[in-house]
């Protein structure tokens, strides 16, 4: 068995086009919730979400490939390129034959599927583009980054909803950790706020009419965000061997499911996830430092998840940190994972928690250390990063500071 | 604008929430608490979907608007929606 080490970061989202400003955002608690821009008010009942700004794709991509790439797979590969560049990691030597690319979303090419729908039923036309298809299938992302960097490994797409990244991390970890893979280029990219997609998370009546309050008790609702999180992971022993900074261990992955409902979280299935992650990475309640929460800002999460971390830690529930980026960077579906991730690894390299932005004043049932507002400044050696889908797909992963 | 029968508003609720619930809406009455007759989170959900649909209206966003207690809230609250649609 091998130990895996995290030697590359890359990210966009509403909080900034790279893992730096994304971290350095959230460390200083600055929400990048705001008006929607991308789709017309008043065509929307819901008008605030964490909307990456600013993006000119065409400064990415060259026109031509651009028009066979749906965003969700553009922030894939922008997220990859940092991650790639900040590990210095060449792939040469072979290591491009065993290096997998694992990467999750939540439903892949919204804007394609939104587009293709409205020349269809909107616009009356019989034909679609000739590459929608290659373009929306939800492992488009993954093949993308293969064919920039010629990596040659096990390559695909992984899908739960929320917890996409999380799973898609975690499979990426267990395969350097047996052996199967050397390195692995992995994370979650998700591109949905667009018209048909939006109308869908109103109907469900989920979202927050203003911003994202998690764990207070005048909470609204989530808040949805974009972007892409992607990580380079390695052999410990060749990450050390080659001298590359390591920002954290990933030291454990759990992964259960609810087979309860469809919607309503069970404590039980998402605690049982963080007792397997603690195992797995062989840390005791009493250790656990920090935890990144799936802290969506519904109603039921909310307190789903306090439950699960009392029933997993016992009285250690009540010292550990526990904060929700999602405060600020929103909740990115099949990236959010990742986007916590790259925060959860700079927490542990900064030794700083995170704040729960927008903090007012916490739900009576959400009784934990929430880090309210301001970041902290604290020793940071182990911590969680939780995702808990719809569908109850839960999966948890597990990190540790390297000494 | 023509004007609603309070009872047609009545009676198409029962009927939306008894079709959701499966149950034969003579089963239900205004008085009923939601929660007594086991309407769930995703069928309130289901509800207001029909709701908006049957009668052409925007029940708002904010978490707020899924505080209702009894099938007469219900009631009450849609019709005050289609008063305010028909004032506009």
């Amino acid at each position: 068995m091998h130990r895996v080490a995290i030697t590359g970061l890359g990210c966009i989202s509403a909080l900034g086009h790279d893992a730096k400003s994304h971290w350095r955002a959230a460390a200083e608690g600055i929400s990048g919730i705001g008006p929607i821009t991308a789709i017309p008010p008043e065509k929307l009942k819901i008008h605030v979400a964490a909307e990456v700004k600013g993006f000119d794709a065409e400064k990415h991509f060259d026109p031509v490939k651009l028009a066979v790439i749906d965003p969700y797979s553009q922030y894939a590969l922008i997220a990859a390129r940092e991650a790639i560049g900040d590990s210095g990691l060449t792939f040469d030597h072979g290591l491009h034959d065993d290096t997998a690319v694992i990467i999750g979303t939540g439903i892949g090419g919204a804007k394609t599927i939104n587009d293709d729908s409205d020349r269809i039923f909107g616009q009356g036309k019989i034909r679609t583009p000739p590459m929608s298809i290659p373009k929306l299938m939800p492992s488009a992302a993954a093949s993308q980054v293969t064919m920039e960097y010629g990596l040659n490994g096990p390559a695909f797409g992984v899908t739960s909803a929320c917890s996409s990244a999380n799973h898609a991390i975690g499979e990426a970890y267990w395969m350097i950790k047996s052996g199967r893979a050397r390195a692995a280029v992995t994370g979650g990219s998700e591109a949905c706020l667009v018209f048909g997609s939006m109308l869908g998370w109103q109907a469900l009546r989920v979202l927050s009419v203003d911003t994202c309050r998690p764990f207070c008790i005048d909470r609204k609702g989530m808040v949805l965000g974009e972007g892409a999180g992607v990580l380079v992971l390695e052999r410990l022993e060749d990450a050390k061997a080659r001298g590359a900074r390591i920002y954290a261990e990933i030291a454990g992955m759990g992964m259960t499911s609810d087979a309860g409902s469809l919607t309503d979280p069970s404590a039980e299935g998402a605690a049982r996830a963080i007792r397997q992650a603690l195992n797995e990475a062989e840390i005791a309640p009493d250790d656990l430092h920090y935890i990144n929460a799936h802290g969506t800002g519904t109603g039921q999460n909310d307190i789903a998840e306090t439950k699960a971390i009392h029933l997993a830690l016992g009285e250690a529930a009540a010292k550990v940190a526990v904060s929700s980026t999602k405060s600020m960077h929103g909740h990115g579906l099949g990236a959010a994972g990742a986007l916590e991730a790259v925060i959860t690894a700079r927490a542990i390299s900064d030794q700083i928690a995170p704040p729960t932005a927008n903090f007012t004043m916490a739900d009576p049932e959400c009784d934990l250390d929430y880090v309210p507002n301001a970041a902290r400044s604290m020793t940071i050696d182990t911590a969680l990063s939780n995702s808990f889908a719809f569908g109850g797909l839960n999966a948890v992963l597990a990190f540790r500071r390297l000494h | 604008m023509s004007e609603v029968d309070t009872n047609t508003v009545e009676s198409k609720i029962v009927e939306i929430v008894a079709n959701q619930r499966r149950v034969d809406p003579a089963t239900l009455s205004l008085s009923d608490r939601l929660e007594d007759i086991e309407i769930e989170s995703i069928d309130l959900v289901e509800i207001i979907f029909a709701i908006e649909d049957e009668f052409d209206i925007d029940v708002p966003q904010d978490r707020d608007a899924m505080k209702l207690d009894t099938l007469q809230d219900v009631v009450d609250g849609v019709q005050r929606l289609i008063d305010e649609k028909n004032a506009a």
